[in-house]
């Protein structure tokens, strides 16, 4: 029986490496042995660490994020959420409030604004881009008022050390977002709600039929990425320990470029957190792989920008070729044949 | 010996529906017992599939009463239907094509995994189907995406079965292995509603047949009393023998000795297969068929659009079998896609600018302004087209004089054969009947025109000659004498008797 399961095991390989999320992988992979080639320093523990824990608060924002275009809809509100809910629970903890506190307010304004794209989308039919657009605008206001303009500086330090501590050599904050990275994909690709999101971006009609309340996963989709986006904002106050105005400014395109590398479809319908987390880790990597091949920091919008226009538009073609001839089959399938001609005349 | 268990399954009693102003369901009352299949035959848009989707708690009736399996359903909705056992296998399959096979399966579907597979399983193999359970819905065919669809109803043991034209993506031999099942199924006791368009099939499976025009039943029979002459008569709306058709003249034109306008030959596209008509000077033809039916594949192919696999188009005497939209534009062919009628005005322009908005790229860099005049005035003149100023606003004019300065648009870049498709659709009473004066006036000015039409009446009404499309092959000719009401049915029905005036299939 012994070959019987290295036939297995060999197929169950096979199936891996047809993944997405496994080419993903694969190029992320490929930077670090370019860039260690260019310099050995980039592949130090030290640096993967940094990378990893630099990528962090992106990985969350793309776990939100990959809920919302499962669906088919985007959210580029994130940046302004981060930074509002970073603002406010930030005010909190210098005045002295308590972190739980701090941490509730965060996710309670996260959800807030996650429900109001999410009503506004699902029942108002507004589409989803110009919602977010308008909510991320709304939001960087907000910050400013609340804050009255000041940054929010001298944050607690045991609020900061957070983001330092440290078990059996790893950071904390990795390994939870690590575990929390598994669990929803086990979520979304094994439980039967879980599946909802990519059923509804992949065929709303199809979904409706099989009796899944479209609207209401929607606005779940976005509460799911307000409350990650302050998840983000909460990482991001601790790591960094100040909160400026601009605070997540044009985060949001990262973000998305990351979903989309991991092999999240803006489309819809196909796409795994893990994958988008891999994407936000090369996203962070280009940045400091630029750093140690010396190259201007100011390549890596162009490079990320350029990088997801690639992917979209490769995915955009594939999807135009397939349905082209999904179409012809279909018109073909209908043609009367020449043999059901005869049974047709034998029918009268 | 026919079991006559009279298991009531679904009860439909007077439903109304409408939709804004639209009213698709005028009081609709239908019976499904257990061991019946009822075949639900109607034109487009008589409200088949609005009445499926009531049953499936997709829509809510307006007033009318829903009753399955003996309750009454209130706050009907597509999981309760589901729960209830009742599925629908839609006409273009409704799966997740990013999820393999058995995820389709188990969607939404509250049972253990391997539970669902097991039977999955057994009912391939009952079937005689083989799908890999393994496989992205993507990479399935469209026939495997329907049995696909067939399984996952099966699976759930659907009591009531709605069947929405699943052969038209199917081949002949997967047609025939579908009707095995139902007969199969039929015979457990599954009530299923078939729709369809295609009469034989009617008369292979079903136990009933009922006919759905205008948002009613008109005829609801057993099978064993029904023809298919019967069938046409029941389409066909009523005392549309005695209609309004001599309003618009067709008055017989000789073609013999004249060389066509347009001429097809042995064409065979994506859709369509050996097509051959003719259009002469100054006469309309129709082509009548169904939704669905290659018509507008044709068309296409004919206009540059597509292009074909085989045969011949020709123009004059100029083949433009090969050509693309730019030359054969250039050639003198034109083309009114169905939207064009609705949406083919720039609203906010005046009459003029839109009236000359196609001829401007053939002038200079600026736009001459005398020329537009001239043009403007001309076809003003021409279609009797009712304003106070070209300057004025076009959508300040009624819906038939904005389709008029669109016609007129047409016709200034001097087409030789003009092909309308659903000129009238989506378009009121009065609105309709002035297309139907212009496309006639055109007609007599010497115009010619190809009409594609889905409103049987419209067809029958203006146009000279009919040919029949069913299925993408041309079935059926109608000359002049030919064109009454149970003939252009019978020629979208594919059930036209052969004529000696029809060349060749």
């Amino acid at each position: 029986m012994e070959p019987m399961k290295e036939v297995i095991l060999m197929s169950k390989l096979k199936a891996i490496t047809k993944k997405r999320e496994f080419r993903t992988f694969l190029f992320l992979v490929i930077i670090f042995v370019i860039v260690g080639m260019v310099n050995s320093e980039f592949l130090s523990i030290n640096n993967l660490q940094n990378s990893l824990k630099s990528s962090l608060l992106y990985i969350v924002l793309a776990i939100g994020l990959t809920f919302v275009l499962l669906t088919g809809n985007i959210d580029i509100s994130v940046g302004g959420t981060l930074g509002l809910s970073a603002a406010v629970s930030g005010l909190i903890l210098k005045n002295g409030g308590s972190i739980i506190v701090a941490i509730l307010v965060a996710v309670l304004i996260g959800a807030l604004i996650g429900f109001i794209n999410g009503i506004g989308v699902a029942k108002l039919n507004i589409s989803s881009f110009i919602m977010t657009l308008g909510m991320l605008e709304i939001t960087r206001v907000i910050q400013v008022i609340y804050t009255k303009g000041q940054w929010v500086e001298n944050l607690p330090t045991t609020f900061k050390q957070i983001s330092q501590v440290k078990i059996f050599g790893l950071n904390l904050l990795i390994i939870i977002v690590a575990i929390g990275v598994i669990l929803v994909q086990m979520y979304l690709s094994k439980s039967e709600k879980g599946r909802y999101f990519s059923a509804i971006g992949d065929n709303t009609d199809g979904a409706i039929l099989l009796g899944v309340p479209v609207q209401r996963y929607k606005i779940y989709s976005f509460v799911i990425s307000g409350i990650c986006a302050a998840i983000a904002g909460l990482i991001f106050a601790s790591q960094i320990g100040f909160i400026s105005t601009t605070a997540g400014m044009g985060i949001e395109m990262t973000v998305i470029a990351s979903a989309v590398l991991g092999g999240v479809s803006l489309s819809g319908g196909v796409g795994t957190v893990v994958g988008a987390s891999i994407g936000a880790v090369i996203m962070i990597s280009i940045n400091s792989a630029l750093v140690y091949m010396k190259i201007p920091a100011f390549w890596n919008d162009a490079i990320s920008g350029s990088l997801l226009i690639t992917i979209v538009v490769a995915d955009a073609l594939m999807a135009r070729r397939s349905n082209k001839n999904i179409k012809k089959e279909r018109l073909r399938a209908r043609v009367l044949k020449p043999e059901e001609v005869v049974t047709h005349a034998h029918a009268k | 010996m026919k079991v006559k268990n009279t298991e009531n399954l679904v009860s439909l009693e007077n439903v109304f529906k409408s939709f804004n102003q639209n009213k698709v369901l005028k009081g609709v009352s239908l019976d499904l017992n257990k061991y019946e299949v009822i075949s639900i035959i109607g034109g487009n848009g008589a409200g088949k599939s609005t009445l499926m989707k009531i049953l499936t708690g997709v829509y809510s009736v307006d007033n009318g009463f829903v009753k399955i399996k003996g309750k009454e359903m209130q706050n009907h909705t597509p999981s309760i239907a589901l729960e209830i056992g009742i599925y629908l296998v839609p006409q273009e399959p409704l799966l997740f094509p990013n999820m393999t096979v058995e995820q389709n399966i188990n969607f939404g579907y509250d049972k253990p995994k391997h539970v669902i597979r097991e039977e999955a399983k057994r009912i391939c193999s009952e079937l005689d189907w083989e799908i890999d359970l393994s496989r992205m819905a993507a990479s399935l065919t469209i026939a495997e995406q329907q049995q696909l669809e067939i399984i996952k109803g099966l699976v759930r043991q659907a009591k009531i079965l709605v069947l929405d034209e699943p052969t038209s993506a199917l081949t002949f031999s997967e047609t025939k292995s579908l009707f095995t099942v139902i007969e199969k199924l039929k015979k457990e006791g599954v009530g299923i509603f078939y729709i369809t368009h295609r009469l034989d099939e009617v008369f292979e499976i079903s136990t009933h047949a009922v006919i759905l025009r205008d948002g009613k039943v008109t005829l609801k029979e057993e099978i064993e009393d029904v023809t298919k002459d019967m069938l046409i008569q029941g389409l066909l709306p009523d005392g549309s023998d005695t209609g309004y058709s001599s309003t618009y003249e067709k008055n017989y034109v000789d073609h013999t000795g004249k060389p066509p306008v347009l001429k097809v030959e042995n064409l065979t596209g994506d859709g369509f297969r050996d097509i051959n008509f003719e259009v002469y000077q100054g006469e309309v033809v129709g082509l009548a068929g169904l939704v669905g039916a290659g018509r507008t594949e044709i068309a296409e192919a004919i206009y540059g659009i597509t292009s074909s696999h085989s045969g011949k188009v020709k123009l004059g005497d100029k083949d433009i079998t090969h050509m693309g939209i730019n030359e054969t534009v250039g050639n003198g062919l034109s083309y009114i896609p169905e939207d064009r009628f609705l949406h083919g005005i720039f609203s906010i322009g005046s009459v003029k600018n839109n009236l000359t908005a196609q001829i401007l790229k053939n002038q200079g860099f600026f736009v001459n302004r005398k020329e537009e005049k001239i043009v403007t005035k001309k076809y003003v003149e021409r279609l009797r087209i009712k304003l106070a100023d070209t300057e004025q606003e076009i959508k300040s004019l009624s819906g038939g004089n904005q389709q008029k300065v669109v016609i007129s648009r047409i016709l200034s870049t001097n087409p030789h054969l003009i092909i309308m498709d659903e000129p009238t659709r989506g378009i009121d009473a009065a609105a309709r009947s002035d297309i139907y004066s212009i496309i006639t006036d055109l007609k007599n000015i010497g115009f010619s025109i190809l009409l594609i039409s889905s409103d049987l009446e419209e067809i029958e009404l203006i146009s000279n000659r009919i040919y029949g499309i069913y299925r993408g092959v041309c079935n059926a000719h109608l000359g002049p004498e030919e064109i009454n009401a149970t003939n252009v049915m019978k020629a979208a029905f594919g059930t036209y008797e052969r004529s000696d005036s029809h060349v060749k299939a």
